[in-house]
């Protein structure tokens, strides 16, 4: 279990060190280069987050569309379509269910739609991201009530992009509901202290509906899509 | 880390990156640092026998930080003994590489403040390669890339262990990290990890490698295992270096980049 143990691993320092800060640096890399590159077009307008029904629920619930249905969802509203929350959900779920991350148009769509090709995988991963069609939706339609909602307990941690850098919540979820929001990680370019009344408010409303900061959107959204990702895995 | 930290960029420095360089200081240090008790370093450190999963930035100074005290048998040891458990070392530390998990197995504290600043540096270092001619400085660890202004390899200059404004020598480095490793600035301030009692063998140890968690750890390694046990680290390892004995007697690799 060691790494290394007793052994002398000296010609691995090198190697090791080198390594290490690729691994930092590429963590980091994707969080910050490529989300300016990926959402340089994204609208700042924020996503209503859509409450669905907690694990076990019958997958009766209006999900996604079937599969062959995205590309046109995603040509409509070309801009709009690559909606963050189900993309960091895609990228960063690692569910059995591959062709999430193969099929191309998944990217743009909302998770469920994939596993409906196993019906076994969905069964067994139920939970859905927390947002779905959300292409569809008009950006200012107010917030679903998330009151009916019960989380499984436990701590979730989720990511949430901005073309300043990403910002990763944790969120802990005790007898069902959200106890407390934290950053767990601040990888924006500005500090994370300009957004630090967010977090008490998640569990203060039990909903990522945070209020926005004057001049902080972009970590504001971040957080948002963070919260949303990390509740996504709560239900 | 409570260094200042000193970027030069020879060019205007397009977009962004010199503050994406800053801001891995920030977040960094913010991860790996023992005086806050809520950072992530210390919440791992607060939980005896349990594997902890922890993020990249964690891991792969802790990995790192234990392997070095494998290699040196404990010259380096990052582990800071607690009121708890005044005889731990490194090897209650274990790193799970395929699970990406730490165990702490004793009460203990790390310190990975060499290792972490040498991080910080190298992805600094790492965000700002698109310039191509840079410099990074923080608590006297350096890292160059490219050349200086003058279209030159950079000039870094060793500190006298002895002499406060005084030069023991200089170097020519370019894509290169140099860290030293000294009695000057903080006294005997760093810890044989074999004995626990302060290093004495070493005025000052200076190790040139490609990035600056290496050169740093090794400095340290060196400081401590002494001039001809420190020499023969760094040749085993491939990197230069130049060791200084409190009484001015100096050891170094073959080829040292004089400049």
């Amino acid at each position: 279990m060691g790494d290394g143990g007793n052994t002398r691993i000296s010609s691995s320092l090198l190697a090791l060190s080198s390594a290490a800060v690729l691994a930092v640096y590429s963590a980091g890399y994707v969080r910050t280069r490529a989300a300016a590159d990926r959402f340089a077009q994204q609208a700042e307008t924020r996503r209503p987050f859509i409450a669905v029904a907690p694990a076990g629920a019958p997958p009766s619930t209006p999900v996604a569309p079937p599969a062959a249905a995205p590309p046109a969802v995603a040509a409509a509203n070309a801009p709009v379509a690559m909606a963050p929350p189900s993309t960091i959900a895609v990228r960063r779920t690692k569910r059995p269910s591959k062709p999430v991350l193969k099929a191309p148009t998944a990217i743009v769509t909302p998770a469920p739609a994939a596993p409906v090709s196993d019906p076994h995988a969905a069964a067994a991963e139920a939970p859905p991201v927390a947002t779905q069609d959300v292409a569809q939706a008009p950006a200012a339609v107010p917030p679903v009530p998330p009151a009916p909602t019960r989380y499984r307990d436990g701590m979730y941690t989720g990511w949430g992009t901005s073309r300043h850098g990403d910002i990763q919540a944790a969120v802990v979820i005790e007898d069902g509901r959200i106890a407390s929001a934290t950053i767990a990680q601040c990888l924006t370019r500005y500090s994370c202290n300009v957004i630090a009344a967010l977090p008490p408010q998640v569990a203060q409303r039990q909903s990522p509906e945070v209020d926005y900061v004057s001049g902080a959107t972009q970590s504001t959204n971040a957080f948002y899509y963070a919260v949303v990702d990390a509740l996504s895995k709560a239900k | 880390m409570g260094t200042i930290v000193t970027i030069d960029v020879v060019r205007d420095a397009p977009g962004d990156c010199v503050d994406r360089a800053f801001a891995w200081f920030r977040e960094i240090e913010s991860r790996c640092t023992r005086f806050d008790e809520r950072s992530e370093l210390r919440q791992l450190s607060s939980r005896v026998g349990q594997p902890r999963s922890v993020s990249d930035i964690l891991f792969e100074a802790v990995r790192f930080a234990i392997a070095v005290a494998h290699d040196t048998d404990g010259a380096f040891d990052p582990t800071i003994q607690s009121a708890a458990a005044d005889d731990v070392s490194y090897r209650d530390v274990l790193v799970d590489a395929y699970a990406r998990t730490i165990t702490v197995q004793r009460p203990l504290t790390l310190d990975l403040g060499a290792v972490a600043k040498g991080l910080a540096i190298d992805a600094a270092a790492r965000e700002l390669q698109p310039l191509g001619d840079f410099a990074i400085e923080a608590g006297g660890d350096v890292y160059a890339a490219g050349h200086n202004s003058a279209g030159m390899k950079w000039s870094i200059g060793i500190r006298h262990p002895r002499a406060d404004r005084e030069l023991i020598d200089v170097i020519r480095v370019s894509g290169m990290a140099v860290c030293s490793s000294g009695d000057y600035e903080r006294g005997a301030h760093i810890l044989d990890g074999r004995r626990r009692t302060p290093a004495v063998g070493v005025a000052g140890a200076t190790v040139i490698a490609v990035n600056a968690m290496l050169a740093d750890a090794l400095a340290t390694a060196a400081f401590v295992l002494g001039p001809q046990a420190g020499l023969a680290l760094l040749q085993r390892h491939g990197v230069e270096g130049l060791i200084v004995t409190p009484s001015l007697e100096r050891f170094e690799t073959a080829n040292l980049p004089r400049a």
